[in-house]
Order: C-alpha cells, then structure tokens, then sequence
C-alpha cells in the first residue's frame, strides 16, 4: 500500500505496462497511463491535449512517453486557456474524434467552467449530438497542497446535468472505468484522487478489453453492522476503519460508489438493507454535498430499514486548509470514522 | 494592420453586380436577404401581439453580415452562431417549418422543446452549432471542430460569428490565440453592430477597430461594410478560401447598426435617433442589394413581386406548420440527457403533449 513509485507513469516512449512491479501490481497512476496508452493505440479517434502533458508528461507524469509513441498531434500541448481546452475538445468531439483532455489540477477546471457546464454538459439534451469527451484531472487533499490544488469537485459538476462523474479508489477501477469513458459517448469527468496515486497497487487483468461500468457502485468490504458508503480517498480510510472496528467486533461493510453521476442506489440500498445502519463519508464539502444527497436517498428509500439515522461525515463548509493540524482536523480521520460508527451503533 | 476592403466591390469581378457570382447565386442571395429581412419583421409583430412564446433577438439591419458570410460557407462547412444570427442560419440552411416550431416549442423544432426562439442550430443537416447564450461560447468549439477537419485532412472549415460586445470576453482571445498557433480553418466573424445590449463600441473596445485586434494574433484582420453585402460575401469567401487551402484564420469585422433593441422588450432608447435613421435610411442591407440587382437588370419588378410572394406563403406555411405540430410529452422530460437511454436515435412520442 505504500510504495511509491517516483518515476513516471511511462518512461520515454515504453508501454506503462513496463513500469508495473515484477508481481504485475500497478499503481493507480500507472493504471490510469495503461487506459490511456491501450486506448489510444485501439482507437486513433482518441487524443490527448492539456497543459504539459507532451515532452514534460504532464504535471503528475501520467503521460510521460506518451508523445514518443504518439506524437504531438496526439498527445497535443496547449496555451493555459482552459476554456479552449474544453471547448476545443468539444468542437473535435462533435466532428467524430474522441478528446481526453488533462488539467493539471482538477481545481483548474473552474477555469473551464462554463464551457464544461453550459456548452458540454446540456447539448446532447438540447441537440442528440453524441460528445465523448473526458476531463481528467486530479482531485482530493490530505497531500498539504492547500486550498488551490486540493479541492473535491464532484458536486459541481454531478450538479451539471449531462455530465458522467467518475471518482475510482483502487487502480483496477481506475483503469477499467477510465477505458469505459473513453469508449463512452457522452461527456465524463474523470477525477483522479492524487493521495491515492503512487499510495496504493494492485494486479490488473491482462485484458485490453477490461471494463468497469460507469453508474456501478462496488463492496469493497463484506459486513453485517454498518454500511460506510464512501468514494475516491475516502474508500481507503473507511477500510482502514472497518479492520480497526472488526478488532472491537464490529462488522462494517464499505460501499464503494466509483461513480458520482449516474449514482448508483440500488447497491446502497441493498447494502443499507443488510446491516441497518448507514454512514455516508465523502471527502466533498459536507454541505450539499455527494453525502447529503447520498443520506437523503437512504432516508427516502431505506428507511423501513433504518435502525437508526443515517449519518454523515464530511469536511466542513470552509477551503482545503494547508497546515497539517488545519487539514487533518478538516479531512474525516479513521478515528472520526469509528467514532461515528460507535455513536451509530448506540440506537 | 487591418485593411478595408473597397467601398467599390460592387463594381469589381466578373458578372452584372461583381463577386463572381452567377445570376443564380445572386437571386438566391436576394432571396436570402429578403426572407431573413420578412422573417424578422413578421415574428417581432407576433411577439407584439403576444402570438409568440418566449423572447426575440431581432438581427434586423445586420444582414448583410449574416447572410454575406454565411452564403461563402459550402455545405460541409459549419457555423457558429449566437442568438441574434438567425438569419445566417437561415442562409446556410435551416428549414423555416423546423425553426418555427422552435419558436413555439414544438415537437418539431430543431431541439424538440428543449430549447426555444433563436437557440436553435442543425448540426446532422446544416451544420450548426445550436446556439447557448454565454458568449462566446462557441469560439473555442469551432477551434476543435476545425482542429478535426485539420487533423483529417479536409478543406472544410469552421466559422464562428459573435457580436461586438462577446470580443470583451478571454474566451474571444483564447480562441483567435489557439487558432492562430495551430493555422486551424477558422473564419472568425464579428457582427460590430455598435451596442452590446446598452453599452457603445466606445465602452467596450480600446482600439479603434474590432479587426485590428488580428495583429495580435498574427492573422489577416478585415473591416468590412456590413451595408455592402457583396463586400461581406467577398471577404467571407476569400477568409473560407484560404482556410480551406492551409492558409489558417482571418479575422472579419463587419460592422452595422442594430436597428431593434437586444431582445424584443428592449426599446434601446439609449441609440441615438440620428444613428438609427442614418442607418434605416441609407445603410440597409437588403434595400441597397435589392435596389442594386434592380438596377443592373439582374430582377425586375415582376421578379420581386414573385419572390414577394413566395416569402409571405412560405412564412404562412411554417406558422401553420409549427401550430400544428404537436407539443412534447411531458413524460419525456428526462429522456436524451445521455446517449444511453436511445431518445434522440429514435423518433420522439407525438402523442399526448398538451398545450400549457
């Protein structure tokens, strides 16, 4: 879980498959580079553009080697002008190329924002035009990069009708629901939890055509007391949590959503069902949040279930603070984790 | 540094009239004109008389620059518009029976409902963009739809068209900066119609020219007469021409005068009365190029009288065609928001919509 792999996802122009360990486990990163890398090299309607992402590879290094193997109309620099980025991905998208743009920051979408949640996110609805575009970037704190380069913004953008969000945990789902996205005709927003990048490896399947569906929540844990029903980071600490509360003998089960929009219920539910008791954790603001929309279907639906109220941890309604006592005290900790567990199981 | 394109265009080329344009071309062009010209004036007397839902954006005075370039575009090519260039998609060819049942929220527009008045756009059949407010928006699409005719190979290009008061927006340079470093196949189109809702060109631009602003970029900048609309069209088909051939954007200014206000309950007090008749008088578009064809013999009055005609009874038919176009299903209110469901693969339900 903790090896870090300080390279780039890539090396100069070597299948990212090369940088997984000798075991075969890839990080998340290097997963998300192999969905990229495969799907570019089965569709040549698939381009990249972004800032950096060519001879520098981008901030994060995802595409590093990339621009070796697919050169630079492919893997295409642009101008810091995130509002063209978008739009142009659009525009190439609506003439029958597949577009996956890169923002250094997931936080540097707000720069794009009106082009991704007015032009994008409402055409298809207004026009039938089919827009597989994908926005990557990466989200999420507790890497003390502070209010600008740390921020959880999937609310936003699961607001915007029209727009699939996809907030994956572990690197299997990261590289199977980003090829999903890519094959995908609609737009999706694709947030890359950047605590989770070199953190955590796993053994992918070796098939190319290895999809995850988008819209399909998984239990990453199996329990019968409480249902932790998390995304992205979060799912990480929830199942550091779960192995604390079963020490102390308490079953938890942890929901994995991976995605935001379309949301899928009907796993929670099932789940809620099960164990009777709900905490909903998400790293997004607390205040309407992915959370409270999360609770208040369990409330709507799950309530003949309910043995108590469905709870939910979340940040405070204030910026991604820098500090390290400001941002462990802002971001859920595994101890406020089973603390909310215990105060569940006390109804 | 910008240049300006003679005031003499109208004598220049081959042809009766110049611009190389075939008798047939420029009947079509008249026809053009004076259709947007009817079409403007008879929806704003039905939004008067509170026959017509939703809001106006009335292009009257400014068609010049709106069918001008829109008639240098080929089919393949695509356009970019904002709510007040109905009349250039008009030109380049959507069907009035489908805009009209826009207008009325009907089935049968152009969005099925989703969408009214003027934002509207075909881009299976004609090739535009469906517009969106938020302007202008639809700069940087028209850089990726370029991008991908560049990056296929094809001579198409891609032309976008915003107003004067849009080139204060950073999505206006971002999208003439990318353009410009790419050599992509964009025509970018302002319609300098001297108001950007209440605010005058003296407010709004440093320079004393929209078209001067291309040196910035390192593209061709034009100042044409938006009056002229051969001298539109002649600036539009060469900026299409050298886009097609690899030769990258062009910056055209056109400038006009909005005659109505910015939308249909805007009275624009704030214009000036001697501007505006100025204008009306002696800069209208469709007079000057009906009076022009008149007089070089390319129509006479019988002609006129027919193409009349023709613009009432085709009007008359799309009003009725929208009037009996069904309303849409309220239980459809979800469908299409993504591929998935089929909606827009599919023909909608045309029974059970109710008048609201």
């Amino acid at each position: 879980m903790s090896q870090v792999v300080e390279a780039g996802a890539a090396g100069h122009g070597a299948e990212p498959r090369g940088k997984r360990t000798e075991s075969g486990e890839a990080t998340y990163l290097i997963a998300i580079a192999e969905a990229l890398w495969e799907e570019m090299e089965r569709d040549e309607r698939v381009f990249l553009l972004g800032e950096d992402i060519g001879a520098y590879g981008g901030a994060f290094k995802v595409t590093e080697g990339f621009i070796e193997r697919f050169g630079p109309e492919r893997v295409m620099d642009t101008p810091i002008a995130e509002e063209t980025i978008v739009g142009t991905a659009m525009g190439a998208a609506m003439e029958g190329f597949r577009p996956v743009a890169e923002f250094q920051y997931a936080d540097f979408m707000t720069s794009g924002f009106d082009e991704i949640v007015t032009a994008l996110a409402r055409y298809h609805y207004r026009t039938g035009v089919p827009l597989p575009v994908v926005l990557r970037g990466p989200s999420g704190g507790g890497v003390r990069a502070s209010s600008f380069h740390s921020i959880n913004p999937e609310p936003w953008f699961a607001h915007a009708p029209g727009l699939k969000v996809i907030c994956p945990a572990f690197p299997g789902d990261a590289k199977g629901l980003l090829k999903s996205a890519i094959r995908d005709d609609n737009p999706c927003v694709f947030l890359e939890h950047k605590w989770i990048y070199r953190r955590v490896k796993e053994l992918l399947p070796e098939d190319p055509d290895f999809l995850v569906p988008i819209g399909a929540a998984d239990v990453k844990r199996e329990g019968t007391d409480v249902s932790i029903v998390t995304y992205g980071a979060m799912v990480h600490r929830a199942l550091e949590a779960a192995g604390e509360l079963a020490d102390r003998g308490v079953s938890a089960e942890v929901v994995d959503l991976r995605t935001i929009q379309p949301l899928d219920t009907a796993t929670v539910l099932r789940s809620v069902e099960k164990t009777s008791r709900a905490l909903v954790l998400s790293e997004s603001h607390r205040f309407l949040g992915v959370g409270a929309e999360v609770a208040a279907m369990i409330a709507e639906a799950g309530f003949e279930h309910l043995d108590a109220p469905v709870t939910r941890l979340a940040p405070p309604n204030v910026p991604v603070p820098f500090s390290p006592t400001l941002e462990d005290a802002f971001l859920p900790q595994v101890a406020d984790i089973v603390g909310a567990v215990d105060r569940l199981g006390s109804w | 540094m910008a240049r300006t394109v003679s005031e003499h265009a109208e004598q220049q080329g081959e042809g009766p009239v110049g611009a190389e344009l075939s008798l047939e071309r420029l009947k079509e062009l008249l026809y053009k004109l004076k259709l947007c010209r009817y079409f403007d004036e008879r929806m704003e007397a039905l939004y008067r008389q509170g026959r017509l839902p939703g809001a106006i954006y009335s292009g009257r005075g400014q068609e010049g620059t709106h069918c001008g370039v829109a008639f240098a575009l080929r089919p393949d090519d695509s356009l970019f518009c904002t709510h007040r260039d109905l009349s250039a998609q008009l030109t380049k060819g959507l069907e009035l029976n489908r805009v009209m049942a826009q207008f009325w929220g009907r089935i049968d527009g152009y969005t099925r409902g989703r969408d009214g008045n003027s934002h509207i756009g075909d881009w299976r059949g004609a090739r535009t963009f469906t517009v969106i407010s938020h302007l202008p928006i639809a700069y940087p699409v028209a850089c990726g739809a370029a991008l991908a005719y560049m990056r296929r190979g094809e001579p198409r290009v891609a032309m976008a068209i915003c107003g004067d008061g849009a080139t204060s927006n950073g999505r206006w340079h971002e999208a003439l900066n990318m353009s410009a470093i790419h050599d992509l196949p964009v025509v970018w189109v302002v319609n300098n119609n001297q108001w950007a809702y209440s605010t005058p060109n003296w407010l709004e631009i440093s320079v004393p020219t929209i078209a001067e602003r291309a040196a910035a970029y390192g593209i061709p900048g034009v100042r044409v007469d938006g009056a002229n609309v051969l001298e539109v069209y002649s600036a539009a088909r060469e900026a299409v021409e050298r886009a097609g051939a690899g030769g990258g954007p062009t910056l055209i200014e056109s400038v006009s005068l909005r005659w109505r206000g910015h939308a249909g309950h805007d009275p624009a007090k704030y214009v000036p009365r001697e501007m505006l008749d100025e204008h009306v008088t002696n800069k209208d578009p469709v007079k000057r190029f009906e009076d022009l064809l008149r007089d070089r013999g390319v129509v006479d009055h019988v002609e006129i009288d027919a193409l009349n005609q023709r613009i009432a009874t085709e009007f008359e038919a799309g009003y009725e065609f929208a009037q009996h176009s069904p309303f849409p299903v309220p239980e459809e209110v979800t469908k299409g928001l993504f591929t998935d469901d089929g909606y827009w693969a599919g023909e909608p339900s045309r029974e059970g919509g109710t008048e609201a």
